[in-house]
């Protein structure tokens, strides 16, 4: 018999090409999901590494999960629940920065610091809103391509450059800024607080090989300010379950609409006859036949891995391996006997149920950076840690903790032709260690289990190109119409009916769904209109 | 009322301005604060006989407009082109040369590598064309965002077309290369460090940004805009030093009947009911003009020259916070003879003689700065004057002007008082480890540090380009957004110094821009 031939296949189970099948199912297309592990996420998973421990391997917060895809996809219905993080504390030597989502004892922990950064932090807030309010439109904004002038293909674009004119100048000239300047220089015309400028810029950093003096890692501070959960500007927060919950709920939601999703199911190539792509063949030799093929894995794979050479223009493939991966972040996950208490700020309290972020100033992060940029990992990293336990107590035994740190910098290339063996991911996760003990003294005393991920083990894991975990480094020229491969940014690709729908396009990474969305819808509509003209 | 208008500051962006709005029949005066004109475009004298530049060393970024509407060869402007442009000594091997001509390039590079002498020409031609395209972005005043005029429309169809004609990829390789870091981008064409470094460096240089910066692509083919600079940017020398050029600027502008008067310091910007009158001299007199334009930097110009009330809280905070990192030193000495690097002939040191070996050694130079330290090796541009032109100094005697990166202004440790000796010494010692013998040479030197930029020539924080180049700071939004069409923070107050569009470096350009746009404006206006 014939074997069944579907609408789309989706290579790749990860949150973005889910949200595109649950996307493509609720039209009523046949879709078929093929995940190569034996779980469902990509880098948002979760697993049992020790037993009774589970932990959000990879991606450990959520904040930028499109509300809409909340909304249409109904994911409370399929278990979605997001828990709120609250605040960030940076421990110190002998003191701490503690900033809460509630505004006034921000505030006045800051006084405690800088009357003026106080003042500041008002005005910087109500700025960076306003901010957020214009800027979210481009995340649902169908990239043009800057060398073919299509009128159609550039409306969007037009309308928010009308959108922009309108605005008032000084939402103008911070626009500008949060575009070009370093997250630094950009924070310090409001503040002078050295470990609220860090910590404040690491988010501008986090995924990407630039230091907090970079230009263009200014922008990703709006993120914060854009992160909506449940409608609420700016919380952050970590799904029950840990972000496997967050594909589990996609896929359940794409399952009942009628999605088929198969794991442990390896595409070894994509299938391409004659300038189209017609299926998929798996690496168990079978062969699966749709109308379209939609690829939620990053563009290196797409191209160079999983398309064969013949099928693409020479220069095609030059831009596609040209494109920047270098992945510069580890993760660090501890399995705990019992709460580790901050030398700066002993006892267990609120201030351990959200972010704790090892980034006392702006030199310490830079210096993180420059040992990387000449191929070492981070002799003291920038670390990100949650205790996911405090906030979700089902992710351990009781009393158990777990401790998730996200780590950078750890460069994917190492100097001197050195690799990620065994010895240098062990002495990667000692410095981690070593780094955390200066502010959790009793650490190591506590640990039952510690799992420790170079950038290495992420493209071993997820597959995901020098494990970066944006799938393309989120710098400027990787952008908006450049992004996965300059001119192809529209979903499409050279090939018919082969198109991308992961975090390699427009509007990139982060645990968002947009591309899957938006990939899907792009999809739908230009069927639609092939089939008006048919009619 | 006495003059059209008042330029404050001959540095050549100001001389080029006044000489523009006099041409038009302008009653112009321009008043120095210095007793020369030229600003940093100055030929100093550092010992008997020894004549060095004070800062810029070339100026073959000069528009050949500017040089043809002001006559400036009539008025005495003699430029000596060298057939190399880049010299870079090597820690290990053979130096590395880039000649005016590519081929010529291409041939040599062959003993380094194929690949790269392969890659060259064809990186060269690109380079050109992408800088073809940015010198239309040059030539034109930045559009009104808010409500762009006529004008402007014209100015944006002529950039489309101009993008147009860059072809398809071209054209998606210019949205792609601009924001990019000139480390990625020389590292996808070329494989040895050596080439890497030298095309590198002169996308950081008077910048504080490294070659991991991103935007400092955007830099490199700004330095190569309207000019014949290509891949390894120019060379050209004015004869008698960059202070012969500042002389034809002022020949030039007093041909056209503007005044230029030296040791005249400007206290202050006047103004009646918001709108600009003249200016207030330090000696109190006070001069009047229906325009007033400032070459001075922006941010000096806002917070020093205007009165606070008039711009008002925002925009005088806005102009503290632009952003003018200078981390730029100059080194000049006077030589008893040609120093020798390694036995190259005299024809390979005519032109730039880089000390920036590989991106790793700038990227480490920078680093220091970040820190508010000098690094251990400096990047280095020097350049010989006295090979093409003798008459800078004593018969046999050279002088080597040495431009020294990254020296930040804001020193961490010590100050600029107890470490300019210092800095000397660390700049020669890096040299003379391509050169043997270099200090043994050395009769005179003059250091000229961060501090004395901002003290003696003007410049906020000791930026030689008024503004920090970076992506922050550029056309639409240089030096601030809402700002950029050289109507400057109050009515009849102009900027057409390096602080506005296009930026820094011996153009002539914002100077020629901005008296467009006062002639314009001086018209619509009736004389009162």
């Amino acid at each position: 018999m014939a074997a069944k031939r579907y609408d789309a296949v989706i290579v790749g189970g990860g949150h973005n090409g889910l949200t595109a099948a649950a996307y493509l199912a609720r039209a009523g297309r046949s879709v078929l999901v093929l995940e190569k592990r034996h779980v469902l996420g990509g880098a948002a998973v979760t697993e049992e590494v020790h037993p009774g421990f589970r932990f959000s391997e990879m991606s450990y917060v959520v904040s930028l999960l499109r509300p809409e895809i909340i909304r249409e996809l109904e994911l409370p219905k399929h278990g979605l629940e997001i828990l709120p993080l609250d605040g960030t504390i940076t421990p110190l030597e002998d003191d701490y920065l503690w900033r809460v989502n509630d505004h006034g004892r921000t505030i006045r922990e800051l006084r405690r610091w800088s009357k003026s950064d106080a003042e500041a932090y008002e005005e910087y807030g109500q700025l960076m809103a306003d901010m957020a309010r214009f800027v979210k439109p481009i995340l649902s904004v169908v990239p043009p391509d800057p060398g073919a002038i299509n009128p159609f293909d550039w409306m969007p674009v037009v309308g928010l450059a009308k959108t922009f004119r309108d605005l008032p100048e000084r939402l103008q000239a911070t626009f500008v800024q949060l575009m070009t300047m370093s997250a630094t220089e950009f924070l310090q015309q409001w503040f002078e607080t050295d470990p609220l400028i860090a910590t404040m810029s690491a988010s501008g950093i986090i995924g990407t090989f630039q230091g907090v003096r970079s230009p263009g890692t200014a922008y990703v501070l709006l993120h914060h300010y854009m992160g909506e959960i449940d409608g609420a500007f700016r919380a952050w927060g970590i799904p029950r379950g840990g972000t496997g919950g967050i594909s589990e709920a996609i896929g359940s939601a794409a399952a009942s609409l009628g999605a088929e999703i198969r794991t442990e199911a390896p595409v070894a190539r994509i299938d391409v006859r004659n300038g189209r792509a017609v299926g998929v063949v798996l690496e168990s030799g079978e062969e699966i036949r749709a109308g379209t093929v939609l690829s939620s894995v990053d563009s290196h794979l797409t191209f160079l891995k999983l398309v064969e050479e013949s099928a693409l223009d020479p220069e095609f493939r030059d831009e596609v391996k040209r494109y920047k991966y270098r992945g510069s972040s580890g993760k660090v996950n501890l399995a705990l006997d019992a709460l580790p208490e901050l030398a700066c700020k002993p006892g267990v309290g609120e201030w351990l149920r959200g972010a704790i972020s090892f980034s006392p100033g702006v030199d310490y992060m830079e210096r993180a950076y420059d040992d990387a940029k000449y191929g070492r990992f981070s002799r003291r990293p920038y670390i990100d840690c949650i205790f996911p336990t405090l906030v979700d107590p089902s992710m351990a035994p009781p009393g158990k903790h777990v401790m998730s740190c996200f780590v950078q910098y750890a460069p994917y290339h190492l100097s001197e032709g050195r690799t990620w063996t065994d010895a240098e991911r062990d002495a990667f996760g000692e410095t981690v260690l070593d780094t955390l003990e200066e502010r959790f003294p009793n650490l190591r005393s506590l640990i039952l289990h510690k799992q420790v991920l170079t950038p290495l083990d992420i493209e071993e894991m997820t597959g995901l190109t020098e494990g970066n975990i944006f799938q393309g480094e989120l710098s400027l020229e990787q952008l908006f119409f450049n992004r996965p491969v300059p001119g192809w940014a529209r979903y499409r690709t050279p090939i018919k009916d082969l198109w991308m729908c992961g975090s390699a396009t427009h509007p990139g990474g982060g645990i968002m769904g947009a591309p899957g969305r938006i990939a899907a819808l792009e999809l739908l509509k230009e069927k639609s209109r092939k089939r008006g003209r048919a009619a | 009322m006495a003059y059209d208008a008042i330029v404050i500051g001959a540095g050549h962006n100001g001389l080029v301005t006044a000489a523009y709005l006099a041409k038009a029949g302008r009653k112009v005066l321009v008043l120095e604060r210095r007793e020369r004109v030229g600003g940093i475009l100055d030929t100093i004298e550092i010992a008997d006989g020894f004549r060095a530049p004070g800062i810029v060393h070339t100026v073959g970024r000069l528009r050949s407009s500017v040089v043809r509407d002001l006559g400036l060869v009539k008025h005495g402007l003699e430029t000596v082109d060298p057939a190399v442009r880049l010299f870079a000594p090597q820690p290990d091997g053979p130096a590395l040369t880039l000649w005016a001509d590519a081929s010529r390039t291409a041939g040599e590079l062959r003993e380094r590598s194929v690949a790269d002498a392969e890659a060259y020409p064809e990186f060269d031609r690109r380079i050109r064309s992408l800088a073809s395209f940015l010198s239309y972005v040059h030539a034109i005043t930045p559009p009104d965002v808010k409500d762009p005029s006529m004008a402007d429309a014209m100015n944006g169809l002529k950039i489309g077309n101009a993008f147009r004609r860059l072809g398809k990829r071209p054209g998606r390789e210019a949205t792609r290369a601009l924001p990019m870091a000139i480390a990625d981008y020389v590292a996808e064409t070329f494989e040895t460090d050596a080439v890497r470094g030298a095309i590198a460096s002169r996308a950081v240089q008077y910048t504080a940004m490294g070659p991991w910066s991103a935007g400092t692509t955007t830099v490199l083919l700004a330095d190569s805009a309207g000019n014949d600079g290509g891949a390894p940017g120019q060379s050209t020398m004015a004869r008698g030093g960059p202070g012969a050029l500042a002389e034809a600027l002022a020949a030039a502008a007093r041909s056209f009947g503007a005044e230029i008067r030296t040791g005249a310091e400007v206290a202050q910007v006047l103004t009646r009911n918001h709108r600009v009158t003249g200016v207030a001299l330090a000696d109190g007199s006070e001069i009047h003009a229906r325009v007033v334009v400032t070459a001075a930097d922006p941010k000096r110009t806002l917070t020093t020259l205007v009165d606070p009330v008039e711009i008002g809280p925002h925009l005088r905070w806005r102009a503290t916070n632009i952003r003018t990192p200078g981390a730029v030193s100059k080194v000049n000495l006077a030589l008893s003879g040609l120093p020798s690097f390694d036995g190259a002939e005299p024809e390979r040191l005519a032109g730039r003689i880089v000390i920036g070996h590989s991106i790793d050694h700038l990227e480490r130079a920078f680093d220091a700065s970040k820190y508010g330290a000098i690094g251990e090796e400096p990047f280095l541009e020097a350049t010989i004057p006295t090979i093409s032109d003798p008459s800078l100094a004593p018969e046999g005697s050279h002088v080597m002007s040495i431009v020294a990166q990254w020296t930040p202004h804001a020193l961490r440790d010590g100050d600029w008082g107890a470490e300019r000796d210092a800095l000397a010494d660390l700049v020669v010692k890096t040299m003379e480890r391509f050169a043997p013998g270099l200090s043994d040479l050395v009769v005179a030197r003059q250091v000229i540090t961060p501090v004395d930029l901002e003290a003696d020539y003007g410049l906020s924080g000791g930026h030689v380009y008024h503004a920090e180049p970076g992506l922050d700071q550029f056309f639409v939004w240089r030096p601030l957004f809402g700002h950029a069409r050289y109507r400057f923070g109050l009515p009849g107050l102009y900027l057409c110094g390096s602080g506005a569009h296009p930026g820094g470096g011996v153009t002539g350009a914002p100077g020629a821009n901005a008296a467009r746009e006062i002639l314009a404006d001086l018209k619509k206006r009736a004389p009162r």
